[in-house]
């Protein structure tokens, strides 16, 4: 498959680059590491008329210690080069997360910010051109219908950034950049439930740092896919527990590849804090995970499916959080 | 309207300014503007790693998801710089040794992976050469000879690296 022609931007600074996507109003598009971006061009499934290279903008680079012992990532870091950051080694899921995205050969190339914006999924609609205009098009390519869930009056398709769940469990938040300035925004509320429009970016604006807040406690992260390298999930779920291994007082978990945003567990965690983690509660946690997943749409795997995935992962994933001797700092 | 313009591209230590549009990709340029076909067009979606070269940095990169404008002032390697004046590198000697070929389409794009990795990591792992080749595939024959291949060539370099460091081994 070939690209089709567009201008290319290299912006100086991250002004520069905020200008021109801003000046373009919609009509161009942030290039990172186009692992995800260039498939989508040559699947003609965006357009734009301009690609605006960030990568390698020094605003967008460096790991630096946050604010109060936390991380501040640049968004536009390598995710290979993350992996080997002593600090994010040290943050035993977020190292997990990171390496489940893609193959060595994908995170070569790719970035944590890149990551945070991967367009959501579905199998009808990340497939060629000619694959797709056999059939009219759906909800997300401007028509009427879903063919993936057929009695869906919305898009459902599903985000599968491995690093999003990951990164909403240890209550990270976003530096964003656009025409207006400089905005922080927690991570979790930069995702919305809507398969067409996931993410709340403005016109223009770019994600610039990722922060990271000082965690004391546990971290754990546990995807199921049809490879263990380079397949999207089935399902991903990410937890943090603070306190005592077996009683902790604070714990979030978030499944990832299961809506078009980050699903907070609440249900689980809930049932883990009121009881502790014992394999009884484990069990029963894993269970309350239905009620938190609610609908789970037929993407990629059948629904029912789905939730016995999310049901053995959050088993596994309590376990290794009631287990690990990791300090997250 | 898409612009052309020159870029400066290394490959192989060859440095040659090229005419490139903003859509060409390294794959293109290496194959129709240096004649390198070496490096293989495959899923051209970064799923299967045929296309695979090494980058400035080192790592293993995949020609088909890049574009050859990005590449302008830097250097890669491709599988016809691998092998030196003395012979094949030690991974490819391996790769024959082991018979860890079929076809030979997706082989330009294993060896450049396990290149990449040995070349930062001279002492990989079994479980380190697994995580490089899940982003390089061969569908004919599997990954077994494969990895036995990449294993053998972590133990001749380091043994050459032993070698240089000690001198020969005696008796």
């Amino acid at each position: 498959m070939q690209l089709p022609p567009f201008d290319y931007a290299v912006p100086r600074n991250l002004a520069e680059a905020v200008d021109r996507l801003a000046a373009s109003a919609g009509n161009a598009a942030a290039l990172a590491g186009g692992t995800d971006l260039l498939v989508n061009l040559k699947y003609r499934l965006v357009a734009p008329a301009a690609l605006v290279a960030i990568r390698g903008l020094p605003e967008l680079r460096g790991v630096r210690d946050g604010a109060g012992g936390g991380l501040d990532i640049g968004a536009g870091e390598l995710l290979a080069d993350l992996l080997e950051h002593p600090r994010i080694a040290a943050l035993g899921g977020l190292h997990a997360a990171i390496r489940a995205v893609g193959s060595q050969h994908i995170r070569n190339l790719g970035t944590l910010g890149g990551n945070l914006c991967l367009p959501t999924r579905c199998w009808y609609t990340n497939q060629s051109e000619a694959w797709r205009t056999a059939r009219t098009p759906c909800w997300k390519t401007e028509g009427l219908v879903c063919h993936v869930i057929p009695s869906s009056t919305t898009c459902r398709a599903l985000n599968s950034a491995d690093t999003a769940p990951m990164l909403v469990a240890l209550g990270a938040s976003l530096v964003l950049r656009g025409p207006r300035g400089e905005r922080a925004l927690p991570l979790a509320d930069f995702y919305q439930d809507d398969g067409v429009n996931q993410h709340t970016l403005q016109p223009g604006e770019l994600i610039v740092r990722v922060l990271v807040p000082a965690v004391a406690g546990r971290s754990a992260f546990r995807k199921l896919a049809a490879r263990t390298g380079l397949d999207y999930g089935y399902a991903s779920v990410a937890g943090v527990a603070i306190g005592p291994a077996r009683r902790p007082r604070e714990l979030r978990v978030v499944a990832g590849s299961v809506a078009s945003r980050p699903v907070r567990l609440r249900h689980a965690e809930a049932l883990v804090l009121e009881r502790g983690l014992t394999p009884e509660t484990i069990e029963a946690a894993a269970e309350a995970t239905r009620a938190d997943l609610g609908e789970v749409t037929n993407l990629f795997s059948p629904p029912g499916y789905k939730k016995r995935v999310v049901r053995g992962l959050v088993a596994k994933l309590l376990a290794d959080l009631a287990t690990t001797k990791e300090r997250a700092a | 309207m898409t612009h052309r313009q020159f870029i400066t591209l290394t490959v192989n230590g060859d440095r040659r300014e090229v005419v490139v549009t903003p859509e060409m990709l390294l794959l293109d340029v290496l194959r129709d503007g240096f004649g390198l076909t070496g490096t293989k067009r495959g899923c051209t979606s970064g799923a299967c790693g045929v296309c695979t070269v090494q980058g400035d940095d080192g790592r293993a990169v995949l020609s088909c998801l890049s574009l050859a404008i990005q590449w302008d002032g830097r250097s890669v390697t491709t599988i016809e710089g691998v092998a030196g004046p003395e012979g094949l590198h030690p991974v490819q000697q391996a790769f024959l040794e082991f018979g860890a070929v079929q076809c030979g389409y997706c082989t330009p794009g294993l060896v450049m992976t396990v290149k990449a990795l040995l070349d930062r990591t001279p002492a990989a792992d079994a479980a380190a050469i697994d995580e490089a080749l899940a982003g390089a595939i061969c569908r004919c024959t599997g990954h077994i000879k494969v990895k036995e291949a990449a294993r053998q060539a972590v133990l001749r370099l380091q043994a050459a690296a032993q070698e240089q460091a000690h001198g020969p081994a005696q008796g």
